[in-house]
């Protein structure tokens, strides 16, 4: 019994008032439906006869995405009957309320209403396999990563300006709305034909006493991240605050203005440790004080969300190729 | 050439073996695209299975070009997206900060008279001329490695405790590095692309025997008996090409 999952999850089994380990105690949220069958068996072709698999989409570490077909919107003559079917892995199938977890990024997503926040259709469990799925738009084009990645140098400022500010208003409608997203990071953003969308709510969370009655993900109890977008505070062990959102939304930003990570693809952690700052001299002034503030090691100092889109909103054009080239800006 | 002349050159299998609980290869076999692939996923859960088959359904979905050149660098692009996607873009957790996630690839494309193989780890390409069996990947692998340092002779680094432990995959580490070969195709030839589970349990005169026989479907009939006949201790997975 030196696995980990395995110890949290018997756990879990053998004292009934911790049987939604992944959430916080007390939170008078334990999923209303009963604890699901934990599944390990392969993900059917066809869930609740009406969606078959088609093709594997991505995957992000927490489950997988495909591109499914409505059997439904097919029979009805729906040219377009595609839709994006999101499982967990069966890493978290092992936990007792892995549907909970999913159900979690359902209901914290579909509260938010923004052109540049993914749009769910449905929360299901297919009947056979006990598997639960969100069903969501299916997104064309391809994750912020790939578009960073062919842009070693930075995108170009009006991409990179377009970019920006369709994610910092995405996220400041999420947090207006008291939903805190938890894994921001380049292959969590999708652009394409239907514009920026982000996606993958699966750590997020409601803020502090704004959505009571959802499930709280407990981060003490379940802790995940992405090492090169976590904030130091949350490798801490801290709690997910507006904060550490600012401060991986910050490495997207500078990621794509430059080409490059802030840290060298080190740890916000490691980087606090060495207490490295992000090179400016590529960035226009106003960006490089918004970002290296957005970067800030203490969540205290860290700038603020209309700090940020203050500067990408009225960060001057560079006057020409040449001076970008020169990596020279107008003051 | 045909539709059905087209589809029938070309058959592909893959299954769980007798061992494993679960089958963590996948293939694509796409002769009306001139592209197939197998790749042999690894990782606990269905990381492995899932990995192999990000590999395959990507590929799957990249244009068709005619420029044998041009697909080359379509594939091996899309690749480096997915060693990128496994290795720095991966939501951990505190439980298992470091999870393996990971595929070997091997990739066949014709294109007129060319072709080219583009492989990372121990699945395996190998052509079929004039009645000789040729090696056209050569492994990514720690026994390969010893081999080629020429210290040690195959048996001994057949029999080294990591022998079988890959150097190179798509998910493991950056920057990846995918070999490539390129080649004339002559008439008669027959390409075998297939995963270590397959190549393990037979022997160079038993792969050649097979291909020589007429037909593709006939090969991969033959491969999958007699690698099913014995242990079958690894998943299987091949595809044979008569172009
Ligand atoms: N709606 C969608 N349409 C198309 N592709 C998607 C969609 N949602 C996710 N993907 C792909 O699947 C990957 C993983 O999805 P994500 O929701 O981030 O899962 P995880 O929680 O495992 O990180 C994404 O990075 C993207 O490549
Ligand atoms: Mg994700
Ligand atoms: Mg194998």
């Amino acid at each position: 019994m030196n696995d980990p999952l395995a110890q949290l999850a018997a756990e879990a089994v053998a004292d009934p008032d911790l049987t939604y380990f992944a959430f916080a105690a007390g939170a008078r949220s334990g999923p209303r439906v009963p604890p699901l069958m934990p599944t390990s068996a392969a993900l059917p072709e066809v869930l609740c006869g009406r969606y078959r698999i088609e093709r594997l989409l991505g995957v992000g570490g927490m489950g997988a995405v495909y591109q499914a077909c409505d059997l439904l919107r097919e029979q009805f003559g729906d040219p377009q009957p595609y839709v994006a079917l999101k499982t967990l892995g069966e890493d978290f199938a092992e936990y007792p309320d892995a549907s909970a977890l999913l159900y979690s990024e359902f209901a914290l997503t579909s509260r938010l209403r923004h052109a540049n926040v993914v749009q769910l259709h449905a929360f299901d469990i297919d009947p056979l396999s006990q598997r639960a799925f969100i069903t969501l738009e299916l997104l064309s084009g391809c994750t912020l990563d790939r578009f960073i990645d062919e842009h070693p140098a930075g995108a170009p400022w009006g991409d990179a300006r377009e970019i920006g500010l369709a994610l910092l208003e995405a996220l400041a409608h999420a947090h207006a709305a008291g939903v805190l997203h938890g894994d921001l990071k380049p292959s969590n953003v999708m652009v394409g034909d239907q514009g920026l969308r982000l996606f993958d709510f699966g750590l997020g969370q409601a803020q502090e006493n704004r959505l009571p009655g959802l499930p709280q993900l407990c981060r003490s109890r379940f802790a995940a991240w992405t090492l090169r977008y976590a904030a130091p505070e949350l490798l801490d062990g801290e709690a997910l605050s507006a904060a550490a959102d600012i401060y991986a939304l910050s490495c997207v930003l500078y990621e794509l203005c430059t080409g490059r990570h802030p840290f060298r693809r080190l740890s916000g952690k490691q980087a606090r440790a060495m207490q490295l700052q992000a090179e400016a001299s590529v960035l226009a002034p106003p960006i490089a004080r918004a970002l290296q503030a957005g970067l800030a090691f203490d969540p205290a100092r860290r700038a603020s969300l209309e700090e940020l889109l203050q500067a990408f909103r009225t960060a001057p054009q560079p006057s020409s190729r040449l001076m970008r080239w020169l990596g020279r800006w107008p003051a | 050439m045909s539709a059905l002349a087209e589809r029938l050159r070309s058959a592909a299998r893959t299954d769980t073996g007798k061992v494993r609980a679960r089958n963590e290869d996948a293939f694509l076999d796409l002769p009306e695209r001139r592209l197939w692939v197998v790749a042999d996923g690894m990782g606990g859960h269905e990381r492995g299975a899932l990995a192999s088959r990000l590999i395959v359904d990507r590929l799957a979905g990249l244009p068709d070009e005619r420029d044998l050149q041009v697909r080359v660098q379509g594939l091996r692009r899309c690749l480096h997206e997915i060693n990128r996607r496994l290795h720095q873009q991966l939501t951990v957790t505190a439980e298992r900060p470091d999870p393996v996630i990971g595929s070997t690839v091997v990739a066949l494309l014709l294109e007129g008279a060319r072709g080219a193989c583009v492989w990372a780890g121990d699945s395996r390409c190998y052509l079929w001329r004039r009645g000789r069996l040729y090696q056209l990947s050569r492994d990514h692998s720690l026994e390969q490695q010893l081999l080629d340092r020429g210290e040690l002779s195959p048996q001994q680094a057949a029999r080294h405790p990591a022998a079988q432990a890959l150097t190179r995959a798509i998910g493991v580490a950056e920057p990846l590095s995918l070999d490539i070969l390129e080649f004339d195709i002559f008439p008669g030839d027959v390409f075998l692309l297939c995963s270590d589970g397959l190549y393990r349990e037979l022997s160079v005169g038993a792969l050649g025997a097979a291909l020589s026989l007429p037909s593709p479907q006939l090969a991969i009939r033959r491969l999958f008996d007699e690698v099913l006949g014995g242990a079958a201790r690894d998943n299987l997975s091949a595809v044979v090409v008569r172009p």
